[in-house]
């Protein structure tokens, strides 16, 4: 009975119940969408810092800071005896290193890859002191999480008609879970049995996927040819967040991933330019990479005196180093477990105080839009505050009593607020979903977020239209009737 | 017995800083099926008193006797009870709900009676009640459709259809041209002579009251005259 009573309230002010459901539906509509910007934006940014690589270690082959001047201390207990072990290494296996072609400078006594292959940028740059033997090793120290071998060189990829000089890396399978920016836009990385059999399949990079295929073709499946060879891809691989999109020569996007051991394989070659380490914790990432070069120096018998012949870089020596002479470089680097620690620290109270403001922001932002929409339903029930004073008064003086009265205000209210609210919620949904559709914004609307909008929406339409009718079903009748 | 019984009824209203005497002390009785006319001049209280009569409002002091009952001392809720069941109140400006069909205003009251009726069996009352009125044919025009006297006419559809006992008409004529106002005496003398129905009617004019058969004349929140038509 008194639904029945609210709801021929409604339908008697259509225009009125209509803007107030509009006015709801917006400021709903509002909130959702800022929310799901800001905290998508928000997401990305922690996004993009984890995906920087905080524990990300990049083992290359050779040194080219040092020149072999520099002295490096190494606080082994056996310092005196390392040259010793050494010679004795050194002169039981000669030649445990070499490997036909392996620099690429050298003079061949066979065809070179560059030859065999017909393509004479094949091999280029493929000089390397380190081995797959090295990446097992350092796998095996406590504190590694994932580590992937890479062979990198610079190659033409062809595609039909089309063709594009880029990066070419020889990778492992391990990378997806090291380089957390990247996220598979099509097909899938290649597999461990593709790697172990040396397949030639190869992951686009999407800056290369759109220099080779038109837009709407699927490259998977696709031959594409690289020193005359034939590929078949099997994915592309793309920036994971809208806010660094792939761009041409960005060594990430601009490339095309193979399996490490196809290179080998057709360049005729065993060693690898990089060992991609990533530690299990942030914390410890100068630890491993210390226990990594320490390995290192082991297998390749290196004189305690003597450089290194491979150069470990964490993120945070980098950062830290950048644009700094070799020398002070270097001292710094010598101090970065100290350092970085306390780096790290800053670096996620940064964090966490920016995702604070973040959040404030965000609410602020949220409640202001929640605030603009509830004044407008407000404003919408409170226009109308004589009209149904009057209404009131009539129902009061056929004999309604107050109760009557504010439970169909209440009803009427309530079902303006719910109505109201999951068209605030629908449209909110799909307008974030038409921003991160055509903006490519990362938006991100929890259920938690949705539900307190719902719920706030209903508060706010049955404050706004129940309590004034409740304070005038509580005249006499004769009052109400007179209000103007 | 007695239906309307007052005594020494007392009203003041506050009217910003001032204080109005709207009644000062008014005493009468109303028998059981009698046609009364309360007349005065604008100011002399007879709205107050007929909103006092109808429970739209309350008395500063004095008794209130609704047959045996002591209305001046009941509950809200009770007071909308008796403004339900036993009371038809009629405005002189209508107070129909705009934008609602004449049917569904008929019906408003039996919205509120205790939903002992169903929605069909509202209606059925409703278009009955408008039927007895002449108004069949206007049952679901809105009153911006509708000319004063039927305006009115719905408005007694409406005061009279949970059947009560006593009638209460606020200037009933006061919007209404003379030939209007003369039908609409004319239902209220049918009501009253056909169903026994006990009416007052609040008029200004003269020949308007000489419709009923006792007439009060207020003058300044007082009773002035009170007798039966013809003696004053």
């Amino acid at each position: 009975m008194s639904l029945e009573i609210a709801l021929s309230g409604l339908k008697r002010y259509r225009l009125r119940t209509a803007l107030s459901l509009f006015g709801l539906a917006i400021g709903v509509g509002c909130v959702l969408v800022t929310v799901a910007i800001g905290s998508g934006a928000h997401r990305s940014i922690q996004d993009q810092i984890r995906a920087a690589g905080l524990n990300v270690i990049l083992v290359k082959a050779g040194n080219y800071k040092s020149r072999g001047d520099e002295t490096i201390e190494v606080q082994a207990p056996h310092a005196r005896l390392a040259p010793l072990f050494d010679r004795i290494l050194k002169a039981l296996s000669p030649d445990v290193l070499a490997h036909p072609e392996n620099d690429p400078m050298e003079k061949h006594d066979h065809p070179t890859a560059a030859e065999r292959l017909g393509d004479a940028e094949a091999g280029l740059g493929a000089a390397a002191t380190l081995t797959q033997e090295d990446a097992d090793a350092i796998a095996d120290l406590p504190g590694v999480a994932d580590v992937a071998s890479g062979v990198h060189e610079n190659a033409k990829v062809f595609a039909g008609e089309r063709r594009w000089f880029t990066r070419l890396h020889g990778t492992d399978v391990d990378l997806p879970r090291i380089r957390r920016a990247h996220a598979l836009s099509a097909g899938r990385f290649f597999s461990e049995h593709e790697l172990r059999r040396a397949e030639q399949v190869v992951v686009l990079g999407s800056v290369v996927r759109d220099k080779l295929f038109a837009p709407e073709a699927d490259p998977v499946g696709e031959e594409v040819t690289l020193w005359n060879q034939s590929f078949r891809v099997v994915g592309v691989t793309g920036s994971a967040n809208w806010m660094t999109p792939g761009a041409v020569g960005d060594d990430e996007f601009d490339a095309v991933y193979v399996p490490f051991t196809a290179v080998h394989r057709l360049l005729n070659v065993t060693n690898l330019n990089t060992i991609t380490v990533t530690a299990e914790s942030t914390g410890e990432v100068s630890k491993v990479a210390a226990a990594v070069t320490e390995l290192l120096r082991a297998r390749h018998r290196i004189a305690d005196t003597a450089p290194d012949d491979f150069t470990v870089v964490t993120q945070a020596s980098e950062v830290l180093t950048k644009g700094l002479h070799p020398n002070v470089a270097r001292v710094l680097a010598g101090n970065l477990p100290n350092l970085e620690r306390v780096t790290l620290e800053e670096l996620s109270m940064t964090l966490e105080r920016s995702s604070r403001t973040m959040m404030a922001l965000l609410v602020s932002i949220a409640l202001v839009s929640l605030l603009v929409g509830g004044i407008g339903i407000g404003n919408v029930m409170l226009l109308s505050v004589t009209e149904r004073t009057r209404e009131i008064g009539v129902r009061l003086s056929v004999g309604a009593r107050a109760r009557d009265v504010g439970t169909q205000f209440f009803l009427e209210a309530l079902l303006l607020g719910a109505v109201g609210g999951v068209a605030g919620v629908v449209l909110g949904i799909a307008f974030s979903r038409i921003v991160s559709e055509s903006f490519g914004w990362t938006t991100s609307l929890s259920p938690g977020v949705v539900v307190v909008s719902y719920g706030i929406a209903v508060a706010i339409g049955v404050v706004a239209g129940f309590f004034p009718a409740r304070r005038a079903a509580g005249l006499d009748p004769i009052e109400a009737l007179r209000y103007e | 017995m007695a239906k309307i019984s007052v005594l020494d009824l007392k009203k003041t209203y506050a009217v910003g800083e001032v204080q109005v005497e709207a009644l000062r002390g008014v005493s009468l009785e109303i028998e059981d099926g009698e046609f009364v006319a309360v007349i005065g001049p604008s100011g002399s209280g007879k709205s107050t008193l007929m909103h006092i009569l109808g429970c739209l409002d309350r008395p500063t002091s004095g008794r209130y006797l609704l047959g045996e009952k002591d209305v001046s001392e009941i509950s809200p809720d009770e007071r909308a009870s008796l403004r339900n069941r036993q009371i038809g109140f009629v405005f002189q400006s209508f107070n129909l709900l705009p934008r609602t069909p004449a049917v569904e205003n008929v019906e408003l009251p039996l919205l509120y009676n205790g939903g002992r009726l169903s929605r069909s069996q509202r209606r059925s009352r409703a278009l009955e009640m408008l039927a007895s009125l002449g108004l069949s044919d206007r049952a679901l025009h809105r009153p911006n459709q509708l000319s004063g006297g039927q305006q009115q006419r719905v408005a007694i559809a409406r005061a009279l259809v949970n059947s009560p006992g006593l009638l209460l008409a606020d200037e009933p004529t006061g919007n209404l041209d003379s030939q209007t106002s003369r039908e609409i005496m004319d239902l209220f003398r049918r009501l009253n002579a056909e169903r026994g129905l006990t009416l007052v009617v609040i008029t200004h004019e003269r020949n308007i009251a000489e419709c009923a058969s006792r007439i009060i004349e207020l003058r300044d929140g007082r009773v002035e005259s009170d007798g039966p038509v013809g003696a004053a």
